[in-house]
């Protein structure tokens, strides 16, 4: 019945759902991002996208509850990743400019509501993986930079990169799903 | 609040609440359903009736359909229905004031002992004769009709959801399952029904300010916020229905109770009620 009132347009559906729901959004978003105005926008975004979108809600698959969960995790990742890239470029832009990193790159840059959870999540990698982690984003250098930085082939580096980031993105997941 | 529950910031809801009204107006429905004219919708409705009509056996038009009609003198009323409606549009007052039955039963009568060949023939004349009037006369003028004073586009509208109504009366007497406008026929037919529910709350709760947040559901469906009553009254606060698009529109034909409908209402009952009731007055049959 939620769903199709709010396919109508009914917006004191749209408020019952968040009065419902949002709370528990809100816990999964903090659980990934920090508790701070990341999550916020997080829960933002996934009620504006459940109010803009009814229609992608299929009930027949899962619950309401699953679903806007699905949505916060993938709008927290989103977030996450746009974080790390956003070091990245930060990173390479300070190399660029002055020659060597900033001596805790990590702390200066992650933003403080999603520092501890992403230090959390790549203390838990293994160091191979760690290492090329902190060389790409913390280091801001590119492929070829942490293969010789780390005394490996280009091909490894980029295939070990991937598996980290598909570690941490687990990691990451599982908090989300330890904490819903 | 469970473990897996944060305490939400202070203003996040309205916040929230905001962006998403700002990302799509309350009461649009998704996905948007193409507009058709009042016109198109008056069509779509006659065409369904006529592949209808035209799949029956020549038994099924002397079923018992409707009062004391059959099939045949059902489709004998949609014709004078026609001529009054043709009348009105040419400014005819005696059809303003006429009843809508009566003014309609000898055209039922005349099926008696014809060919349904000739009742439906006669009947699709009429409809295409109305169709051309149309085009002489204003949409938004008003015509007076059986004591309903409409604009032409809404009388075209009304007429669309008669021939769906009727159409039903027909298909239940030949033991056919029920038909269900398109989705834009069936859009224009709740619009209709939405704009004429301020007199509905009128007489639902006289002396009082009602205010009703109604909600259709599925397909032709959407909200509407509609008061009534002059803020100096009395408030009643704030009334809720939730139903679904098809199940209303029964309901405004009187062809279904509150009773038959899936209904989620929250406010007073007896007022939500009240106006379900009021509702089925509106039907002219």
């Amino acid at each position: 019945m939620l769903a199709a009132r709010l396919t109508a347009g009914d917006d004191h559906a749209l408020a019952e759902v968040f009065d419902r729901f949002g709370p528990v959004v809100f816990g999964a978003a903090v659980g990934i991002v920090g508790d701070g105005s990341n999550a916020q926008d997080v829960v933002q975004d996934v009620f504006v996208e459940l109010w803009r979108h009814p229609d992608r809600f299929d009930p027949d698959i899962g619950s309401l509850r699953t679903y806007l969960m699905v949505l916060a995790r993938n709008r927290a990742m989103d977030a996450m990743r746009s974080e790390l890239r956003r070091i990245a470029r930060q990173q390479r832009h300070y190399r660029l400019n002055t020659g060597e990193a900033p001596r805790s790159p990590g702390e200066e840059v992650l933003s403080a509501d999603v520092a501890s959870t992403v230090r959390a999540a790549i203390k838990s990698l293994p160091d191979s993986q760690r290492r090329v982690i902190e060389l790409a984003y913390f280091e801001g250098m590119t492929c070829r930079e942490v293969a010789l930085a780390a005394g490996i082939p280009e091909g490894t580096a980029k295939s070990r990169l991937r598996l980290a980031l598909a570690k941490l993105e687990a990691v990451l997941d599982r908090q989300l799903l330890e904490s819903s | 609040m469970t473990a897996t529950e944060r305490a939400l910031p202070a203003g996040l809801r309205a916040r929230v609440l905001d962006a998403s009204r700002q990302a799509r107006a309350a009461g649009r429905v998704v996905p948007e359903i193409p507009q058709i004219t009042a016109l198109d919708a008056f069509g779509r409705a006659a065409e369904a009736l006529y592949q209808t009509l035209g799949a029956l056996a020549d038994d099924d038009w002397r079923r018992p359909a409707l009062r004391d009609l059959d099939v045949q003198g059902l489709v004998g009323h949609l014709t004078g229905v026609e001529s009054d409606l043709q009348r009105a549009m040419s400014g005819d007052p005696e059809v303003g004031a006429a009843e809508h039955v009566q003014s309609t039963q000898a055209a039922a009568d005349r099926q008696a002992g014809r060919l349904p060949a000739q009742t439906l023939s006669e009947w699709h004349e009429a409809v295409r004769r109305t169709l051309t009037l149309v085009a002489t006369v204003g949409l938004q003028d008003v015509i007076v009709l059986h004591g309903v004073p409409l604009p032409l586009h809404a009388w075209l509208v009304a007429r669309a959801f008669e021939l769906w109504t009727h159409e039903n009366d027909i298909r239940r007497a030949c033991g056919l399952g029920a038909s269900v406008p398109d989705a834009p026929t069936l859009a224009q037919m709740t619009q209709l029904a939405a704009s004429l529910l301020p007199v509905v709350l009128s007489q639902a709760a006289p002396g009082q300010r009602t205010s009703l947040h109604l909600v259709l559901t599925g397909t032709g469906g959407g909200t509407w916020d509609i008061e009534a009553g002059d803020t100096g009254l009395p408030g009643q606060g704030q009334v809720s229905i939730v139903t679904d698009t098809v199940g209303f529109c029964r309901l405004v034909a009187n062809r279904a109770r509150a009773a038959d409908l899936d209904l989620y209402v929250t406010g007073d009952q007896s007022t939500a009620y009240g106006i379900l009731a009021a509702a089925a007055a509106l039907a002219l049959d």
